[in-house]
C-alpha cells in the first residue's frame, strides 16, 4: 500500500504532452473546445477551462497504467485510446454553459481561446516539478500576451491555483479571477445537502465562503459537522495523490466518502478532480455546485 | 476495518475537539504562540551565536555540554557518559531516537528501558514510534492489553486501560529506582541560562530527571529559545495544542541538583543528580537552516497536532515517514534528518496541517519545496520544453 510510482517518468511523460500539445495527456481538442458555440473567439476578457472539467473523468485510466510504465513510450498508444465517454461530457459541458450563464446574467460576456486555449499545468505545480511548471507557466503567460487577454477568469481550484502562482516565476500583469468572485446563484433549490470542500478554495485561495454564500443563498440547506465539514478537518479526496500512489489516493477518498455518507446522500463538490475521485465511494448522489444552482 | 483505522479514528475524535476546547478556553494561548513562534526565529537567525551561549550557560551551572554534527558524534559521547553494565531510563526523546541512542546503548550491554508508557509498549513491541507524541497510537487498547499479557503478565485484552497502566507502572518505579542515568530530550532550552524545559504527564520525566545520579538531555539546536521566559513559555504551547492543558508536569533543569541552605552559598549536587549533561545536535538542522523554505520547519514545536487533520496520515499512518518523524511534520523531518524526499511525495497539500499548526508553518509549501528537490536530485536533471 505504499509504492511510490516512477515520478520523474511520469514528469517526462506529462512534460513531452505540455510540449506537443500544451495539455498532460494526449486530447483531442475538440473534446475540450466542443461545449462552447457562441462565445466569441478570444478578446481581453476570457472563460478559462484548462480543459478539467472536460478531461478528468478520463484520467482514472492513465492513472491505472502508470505504475507499470518503464518508459513514457509505452504510454501513447494507450493514452490515444481514452477519452470520456458522451455521458460524461455531456454532463461536463453543461456545466460549463451554466457557468458561462451565470456569468452573462452578472453582465459578463467572456471569449474563450477554443482549441487554442492550453492547459494551466497544474499537475506540474502539484507534484512538485516547481522549476518545470515555472517554465511552462513563463510559456503560457506569452500565449495570453499574443492572444491579448488581460483577464482570465477560472472555472476550476486547481487551474485557479496555478494561474495565482504564476507571478513567483514570470512577472505579469493578467487579472486572475474565479468565477465563484462574479456570479449570483440563478435558480432557488430546496433540500438537503452536505458538502465535500475544495482544499485549494477552502484552505489556500480565500474562496470557501464565497461559494457557500451562493449555495445557501440558494435556498439549499447545507448539514455541516465540525468535524467533517469544518475548515480545518475537512479532508482531501484524495485526487492530487493518483499520479503518486492511486491506493492511498483511493483509501483516502473511500475515508473522505465514508464520512460524508453520514451527513447526507446527497454531496456538492466545487471542483472536477473531487467529483471523480469520490463518485466510485460515495454512496448516493454528487453534484457539482454549477450544476444545482445555476 | 483494519486495526490502524480503529486507531486513527479513535484517536482523532478524542484529540481533535480537545485542542479547540482548550483553545477556546484559554485564549491567551494564542498570544503565546505567536510570541514564541518570534522567539524562535531570533534564535534561527543567529543560530550560532545562541548555540555558542546556551553552551557556555550550561557550563556555567555546572553541567557539561557538547555540539555534536551526527548520529555518531552523539553515540560516542553518550556512550562515554553512560560506560557498561548499566541501568539507563529514557524519558522519551524523538531525538534520542532519531540518533539510535538506545539500540546503541544496549549494544554496549546496558539495560536501557523506555519509560514513556507509549514508547514502553512499542519497545515491548519492538515496533517504531507513529506519533510525535503518542507513539503507540497504532495500537488499540485491546492489542495494548495482549501484548502487557504477553511481556509482563496481570491483564488482558479485556482489561480496563486504568489496569494496564497501573502494570507498566509497577514494573517501571523498580528501574527509576535503580537507574544509574536518566536520559531526556528538551521541549526548550534556554540560551540565557542553559535550563532544559521537559513537559509531560506521567512522571516518567520527573523521575527520569531527578532519580538518577547521572542526567543527560539531548536536543536539536532548533529547541533553543533566547531567555528562560521564552523558553517557560514553549511547554504551555506545546501541551495546549496536544489537547494536554494544562500539563501534569513541567521540569525544569538547570544543571546538576543544587542547595544554598548553609549561608545561602549554593553548592551542587544536593539530593538529585550530580552530573548533568546537554547534548546540542546539529543532524541536517544547520543545513536546513540555510534555506529559506526548509527553515519553516525548525519551527516545529512536535506538538502532533497536524498529524491528527492530515488525510495521508489517517490513511496510512505509521509507515508514512522515517521514525520517529511520521505524519505532515514528519515528511519534512525526514527530509531534514535523512535526505529521505520520498514521504514529501505524498503531500496532496490538503492544507489542514498549516490551519492548525501552532507555529503557522506552511507545511505544505515546505513538502512543496521538499518534491522539487527530491525531483532534481541525484542526477535528475529539470525536465527541458522545446
Amino acid at each position: 500500500m505504499y509504492h511510490v510510482n516512477n515520478l520523474s517518468e511520469i514528469g517526462k511523460i506529462l512534460v513531452d504532452n505540455l510540449n506537443r500539445y500544451y495539455m498532460p495527456f494526449p486530447v483531442d481538442k475538440k473534446v475540450c473546445s466542443g461545449w462552447a458555440k457562441d462565445l466569441h473567439r478570444g478578446g481581453d476578457t476570457i472563460i478559462y477551462t484548462s480543459c478539467m472539467y472536460q478531461i478528468e473523468p478520463a484520467v482514472g485510466m492513465f492513472l491505472k497504467f502508470l505504475p507499470s510504465i518503464s518508459s513514457f513510450k509505452v504510454l501513447m498508444p494507450l493514452a490515444r485510446l481514452v477519452k470520456p465517454s458522451k455521458s460524461q461530457l455531456d454532463r461536463a459541458y453543461k456545466i460549463l454553459n451554466n457557468i458561462v450563464e451565470a456569468l452573462e446574467k452578472s453582465g459578463i460576456k467572456p471569449g474563450y481561446l477554443y482549441e487554442e486555449e492550453p492547459y494551466s499545468g497544474a499537475i506540474l505545480l502539484e507534484m512538485g516539478f516547481l522549476e518545470e511548471f515555472g517554465e511552462y507557466a513563463k510559456k503560457i503567460v506569452s500565449l495570453f500576451r499574443e492572444k491579448g487577454v488581460k483577464k482570465i477568469i477560472t472555472v476550476d481550484p486547481h487551474t485557479h491555483n496555478a494561474l495565482t502562482r504564476y507571478q513567483e516565476f514570470v512577472k505579469h500583469d493578467l487579472e486572475i479571477v474565479n468565477y465563484l468572485e462574479l456570479v449570483n446563484y440563478t435558480k432557488k433549490v430546496e433540500g438537503e445537502f452536505t458538502i465535500h470542500d475544495s482544499c485549494l478554495y477552502s484552505r489556500f485561495l480565500g474562496l470557501r465562503e464565497k461559494y457557500r454564500g451562493l449555495i445557501e443563498k440558494s435556498g439549499i440547506k447545507l448539514v455541516e459537522d465540525e468535524m467533517i465539514t469544518g475548515k480545518d478537518t475537512s479532508s482531501c479526496c484524495g485526487g492530487p495523490l493518483g499520479p503518486v500512489d492511486l491506493k492511498v489516493s483511493e483509501k483516502i477518498a473511500e475515508n473522505r466518502a465514508k464520512d460524508l455518507e453520514k451527513l447526507s446522500k446527497r454531496l456538492l463538490v466545487v471542483c472536477p478532480i473531487c467529483y471523480v475521485t469520490l463518485s466510485p465511494h460515495f454512496k448516493g448522489e454528487i453534484m457539482d455546485i454549477a450544476e444545482v444552482i445555476f | 476495518m483494519l486495526s490502524w483505522d480503529i486507531a486513527v479514528n479513535r484517536a482523532i475524535n478524542n484529540a481533535v475537539p480537545k485542542v479547540y476546547k482548550v483553545l477556546r478556553e484559554h485564549p491567551y494561548i494564542e498570544e503565546l504562540a505567536k510570541r514564541l513562534r518570534e522567539a524562535k526565529l531570533e534564535v534561527l537567525n543567529n543560530l550560532e551565536k545562541y548555540v555558542e551561549e546556551t553552551l557556555q550557560s550550561v557550563k556555567n551551572n555546572g553541567g557539561n555540554a557538547y555540539y555534536v554534527h551526527d548520529e555518531k558524534e552523539a553515540q560516542e559521547i553518550v556512550g562515554k557518559i553512560v560506560g557498561k553494565g548499566k541501568i539507563v531510563v529514557m524519558g522519551k526523546s524523538m531525538v534520542a531516537y532519531e540518533l539510535g541512542i538506545r539500540k546503541y546503548l544496549e549494544s554496549l550491554g546496558n539495560e536501557v528501558w523506555e519509560t514513556d508508557l507509549g514508547e514502553f509498549l512499542i519497545q515491548q513491541a519492538n515496533e517504531p514510534p507513529s506519533h510525535i507524541i503518542a507513539p503507540a497510537i497504532h495500537m488499540t487498547k485491546e492489542s495494548v492489553g495482549k501484548l502487557l499479557k504477553e511481556k509482563l503478565g496481570g491483564v488482558d485484552e479485556n482489561s480496563k486501560v486504568e489496569d494496564m497502566v497501573a502494570v507498566v507502572r509497577k514494573f517501571l518505579r523498580d528501574k527509576f529506582v535503580k537507574a544509574d542515568v536518566g536520559i531526556t530530550g528538551a521541549n526548550a532550552i534556554a540560551a540565557d541560562t542553559g535550563s532544559v524545559l521537559l513537559v509531560e504527564n506521567e512522571g516518567n520525566i520527573r523521575f527520569t530527571t531527578v532519580a538518577p545520579q547521572i542526567h543527560i538531555a539531548i536536543a536539536g539546536v532548533e529547541k533553543i529559545l533566547p531567555t528562560l521566559a521564552d523558553a517557560m513559555i514553549e511547554p504551555l504551547v506545546q501541551s495546549a495544542y496536544a489537547g494536554l492543558y494544562p500539563p501534569t508536569y513541567v521540569n525544569l533543569t538547570s544543571g546538576p541538583s543544587s542547595t544554598a541552605d548553609i549561608e545561602h552559598n549554593r553548592v551542587r549536587p544536593a539530593h538529585g543528580p550530580k552530573e548533568f549533561h546537554l547534548i546540542l545536535v546539529d543532524n541536517g538542522r544547520v543545513k536546513a537552516n540555510k534555506d529559506n523554505v526548509l527553515r519553516e520547519a525548525l519551527l516545529c514545536i512536535r506538538c502532533g497536532r497536524c498529524h491528527f487533520h492530515c488525510p495521508i496520515y489517517r490513511a496510512i499512518g505509521n509507515i508514512w515517514g522515517d521514525p520517529p518523524y511520521s505524519g505532515p511534520m514528519g515528511a519534512m523531518w525526514s527530509y531534514i534528518v535523512k535526505g529521505d524526499t520520498k514521504p514529501a511525495m505524498y503531500c496532496a497539500h490538503s492544507g489542514n496541517c498549516k490551519e492548525v499548526c501552532p507555529m503557522r508553518i506552511n507545511i505544505p509549501r515546505v513538502l512543496e519545496h521538499i518534491k522539487n528537490l527530491g525531483l532534481h536530485s541525484q542526477g535528475k536533471d529539470k525536465l527541458d520544453y522545446k
